[in-house]
């Protein structure tokens, strides 16, 4: 039931909800904030996680996230800026160290406020990790791609193919070592030549296997498009890339916003025209849903809610 | 090439015709031609078995009908190729996908998507074919299959049976009426590779689709063909009758060779009817299998335990061998033979246990001095080879093994002759880097050999060869243990059959009782179904009466 729901859920809407809570994380202004968006995350990634390769990971987040509070306050312990007076939670020895560059001080007086602030800090950021690992535990990186427009479809199959192919690499890259430990270290053995060389040579096999097998299942087929239109596209795609390059040079240097923001929208149309016409001519079809569905406008809504509601909090006057 | 959802050639009704007609075919580098003015000319709903030696152009030939040569292996090719009467000489693979499906050796490295679903609509996706019609036909075609119950399921999840078949029903999912299938049954145990030919075949029959299939083991099809393409080791290619064309081909199963052997006046293509004309036949003589006298123990392994996380790959295994002996280990995909004979080796994961090999134990050795007790030849035996040339390979084996120089050389040679030295490892053929790996692994005089699947993709000819280096090693004094599928290549080499299931020890039998003709035993060898008679495995033990 629940796998069920997590399966209708569009790829793309994880990440909306990915990123409102990074966005909240970041703008935490207290423990009790950022330990809910983890708590949050972790919660939102044990109950729709599948039984994915990219599933997997949630551990290794959670030791990252960890990872980062314990070396913030470790950090703060270590580096004192100042020698603090008030609420003191523990007593250290300090040790000035002067390098000609101004005095940095170690150790010493550790507060309870600094250590609160530490702590803030650091569960901000493993907020931010967590929030992040939502997307990337639950979004089929598949189907995100399968929603890419058909001017990247190449690229897109590309990705997932390599997607398919690095649990393949780790596999031969096992048997091989194991098979190098039969053959005992020579003069002539390293690890380039008896490790790299047959797995490379494996991979590029099956790189190989692959690509023929999806040309004779039709990958390639294209549908015949006019070659003006395609020369069409071409310019445009190149006129929107310059389009831009010279909007952020002229919103940069601050000589005109209302011609930066000209440049950039002119550049984002013809870009989205030349996507829209190299894309007629991979006549493809999809068996995914790509379409977003009311449930995902739902979760979107409901996202936004929660945004409007963390930073209303947060500028009400107390 | 256009093809539209309503292409009648599709889904035309006399579809399914493919020709080459005087096609050559030369790789970038090669002098000689691998295909010579091959033709082939194959009728609709036909299945066809495409034999050769190894090395001899056989997937050369099946991948020039799909197109994938020469567009995909470089080289230059000359000739017609058609489809349904239409000439696609020059045409990609990709123009020619909706009306010709391909399946290669290894499914699972071909897959694209992670669902069966997905995997089956890959195609139709590439042809542009609407949603709602995509589904019909995937559904139409996972009930062709009777795949339906796995639709949603992971690919990845699958065993390899399932897969190829997923593989099969996605080659077929746009209604293509050719399939051209590379070898399908190479990595499966013997049922389900059974089960996967039957289930072919019934396809072939139901849904009047034309099959090509190259297959080393000739047994496991010669009833079910209406046509037999030969491929030469010259490039030439011959087509015609089942029967005509497998009594003059070289490489053949058991059951032609018993024939032969017999002197029949004609070539039987199935079981059923060679047990009918040894039985009514004069009586034979049959002999006993000519076991090797045991020598003293060289293995001895009590309770070994391999585990992975919490899967248990083997389970308890106790097992001895002594001088003179081949032991086969046979099992299913995943039973846990490949893990057990690492675990012997020394190198492989070993949880509990105690193994010894003449009085060591291989895992507290270092490579170097394991070469002197233990020699292994993986499943991959190339994975070994790493060097630009033969000639450094097997010096480097001399140095690393603290051997004699030339020693590897000439164990070399005994196993497959004499070869240049300036040969590339990677272009020799399976069988030949089989016995380069050996001679490296051997050439300390390790009293025990362990092969991991040693027939893999070896035709008749070559697997002989093997299965007489096994004796040959196994009479100077040699255990030996190899993992197979293979019942004919055990017949004739191994004395004692183990088998696993669920990293178990379910049987440890003779061989002559392992591979035996009895109703219910799916590994009776062909002889063994011919003879009927008690212990009778091997084409050896047949005599005619003078």
């Amino acid at each position: 039931m629940i796998q069920k729901l997590a399966s209708k859920i569009h790829p793309s809407t994880w990440w909306v909800i990915s990123l409102a809570l990074a966005v909240i994380a970041g703008s935490a202004t207290s423990i009790v904030q950022t330990l809910s968006v983890a708590a949050l995350s972790v919660l939102l990634i044990l109950v729709f996680r599948e039984n994915a390769p990219w599933a997997r990971s949630l551990k290794f987040y959670l030791i990252l996230a960890l990872a980062v509070v314990v070396i913030r306050v470790v950090f703060r312990i270590v580096f004192s800026f100042s020698q603090e007076t008030d609420d003191i939670l523990l007593e250290l020895p300090r040790f000035e160290l002067d390098f000609g560059l101004g005095a940095i001080g170690l150790l010493g007086n550790v507060s309870a406020p600094a250590m609160l602030g530490a702590l803030l800090d650091g569960s901000r950021l493993a907020a931010i990790i967590l929030a992040i690992a939502v997307a990337n535990t639950l979004a089929n990186p598949r189907k995100l791609l399968k929603s890419a427009p058909g001017a990247l479809y190449e690229i897109a199959t590309s990705v997932s193919v390599a997607i398919n192919l690095a649990p393949q690499l780790i596999e031969s890259f096992a048997r091989v070592r194991r098979a190098r430990g039969l053959r005992g270290k020579g003069r002539k053995s390293s690890t380039l030549n008896g490790l790299l060389i047959p797995v490379l040579e494996d991979t590029l096999d099956r790189s190989l296997l692959l690509a023929a097998s999806m040309d004779a299942r039709g990958f390639g087929r294209k549908s015949t498009q006019s070659k003006g239109e395609l020369l069409l596209a071409r310019v445009l795609g190149l006129q929107s890339l310059l389009a831009i390059t010279m909007g952020v040079f002229v919103l940069l240097s601050g000589f005109s916003a209302p011609a930066a923001m000209t440049l950039l929208a002119i550049g984002a149309v013809t870009s989205v025209i030349s996507v829209r016409l190299t894309s007629r001519r991979n006549s493809r079809t999809s068996i995914a849903r790509t379409a977003r569905t009311p449930i995902d406008f739902a979760v979107i809504a409901a996202c936004s809610v929660l945004l409007i509601v963390h930073f209303a909090w947060a500028v009400m006057p107390v | 090439m256009q093809c539209s959802s309503d292409c009648s050639l599709c889904l035309g009704g006399d579809a399914g015709l493919i020709s080459l007609k005087n096609f050559t075919f030369t790789y970038k580098n090669g002098d000689e031609a691998k295909l010579n003015r091959a033709s082939v000319d194959i009728k609709a709903g036909q299945f066809v078995l495409v034999c050769g030696a190894t090395g001899s152009g056989k997937s050369t030939l099946l991948k020039a009908l799909v197109g994938l040569v020469p567009h995909f292996s470089g080289g230059t090719a000359s000739g017609v190729r058609t489809i349904d009467g239409q000439d696609f000489s020059r045409a990609m693979p990709h123009e020619t996908a909706h009306l010709i499906g391909y399946v290669n050796q290894q499914p699972e490295g071909a897959f694209v998507a992670d669902t069966v679903l997905e995997e089956l609509a890959f195609a139709l996706e590439q042809l542009a074919i609407g949603r709602d019609e995509m589904i019909r036909r995937v559904d139409a075609a996972l009930a062709a299959t009777g795949l339906s119950e796995l639709r949603n399921r992971k690919l990845f999840e699958l065993s390899g049976g399932q897969q190829q078949r997923v593989a099969i029903a996605a080659a077929l999912s746009a209604g293509q009426k050719i399939l051209v299938l590379d070898e399908p049954t190479s990595a499966l145990d013997p049922l389900a590779a059974k089960e996967l030919l039957e289930f072919v075949w019934r396809l072939s029959r139901s849904e009047g689709i034309t099959v090509i299939v190259a297959e080393h083991r000739i047994e496991r099809l010669v009833g079910l063909v209406d046509s037999v393409i030969i491929v030469n080791n010259d490039g030439t290619v011959s087509q015609g009758e089942p029967q005509t064309q497998l009594a003059k081909f070289k490489f053949v199963p058991p059951l032609i060779e018993l024939a032969h052997q017999l002197a029949w006046p004609k070539v039987l293509l199935s079981i059923e009817h060679a047990a009918e004309e040894f039985a009514r036949s004069a009586p034979h003589t049959t002999k006993r299998i000519a076991h090797l006298p045991l020598g003293s123990e060289v293995l001895n392994a009590e309770r070994v335990t391999v585990d992975y996380g919490s899967l248990r790959a083997v389970d308890s295994v106790s097992l001895s061998a002594k001088a003179g002996e081949v032991i086969a280990v046979m099992g299913e995909n995943g039973s846990g033979k490949t893990s057990l004979l690492w675990a012997l080796q020394g190198t492989g994961n070993r949880g509990d246990g105690r193994i010894s090999v003449a009085g060591q134990d291989p895992a507290t050795l270092t490579a170097t001095e394991r070469l002197s007790v233990v020699a292994m030849v993986p499943q991959q035996a190339a994975d070994l080879l790493f060097l630009p040339n033969l000639g450094d390979e097997l010096d480097e084996a001399d140095e690393v093994a603290e051997a004699k120089s030339a020693s590897t050389s000439q164990l070399f040679e005994q196993f497959s002759g004499r070869i240049d030295p300036s040969i590339h490892p990677r272009d020799l053929s399976s069988g030949q880097q089989l016995a380069l790996v050996l001679a490296m692994q051997l050439v300390k005089n390790a009293s025990l050999v362990i092969l991991d699947e040693p027939t893999r993709g070896l035709d008749y000819a070559a697997k002989k060869q093997v299965a007489q280096v096994l004796r040959n090693l196994a009479s100077s004094g040699k255990a030996v243990i190899f993992a197979s599928h293979d019942v004919e290549f055990i017949a004739q080499s191994a004395d004692r059959v183990i088998q696993l299931e669920a990293g178990k020890v379910i049987a440890d039998q003779p061989v002559e009782t392992a591979l035996e003709y009895r109703a219910d035993n799916s590994l009776a060898s062909q002889v063994a179904q011919i003879t009927k008679l008690p212990g009778v495995i091997a084409l050896q033990q047949v005599v005619t009466n003078e």
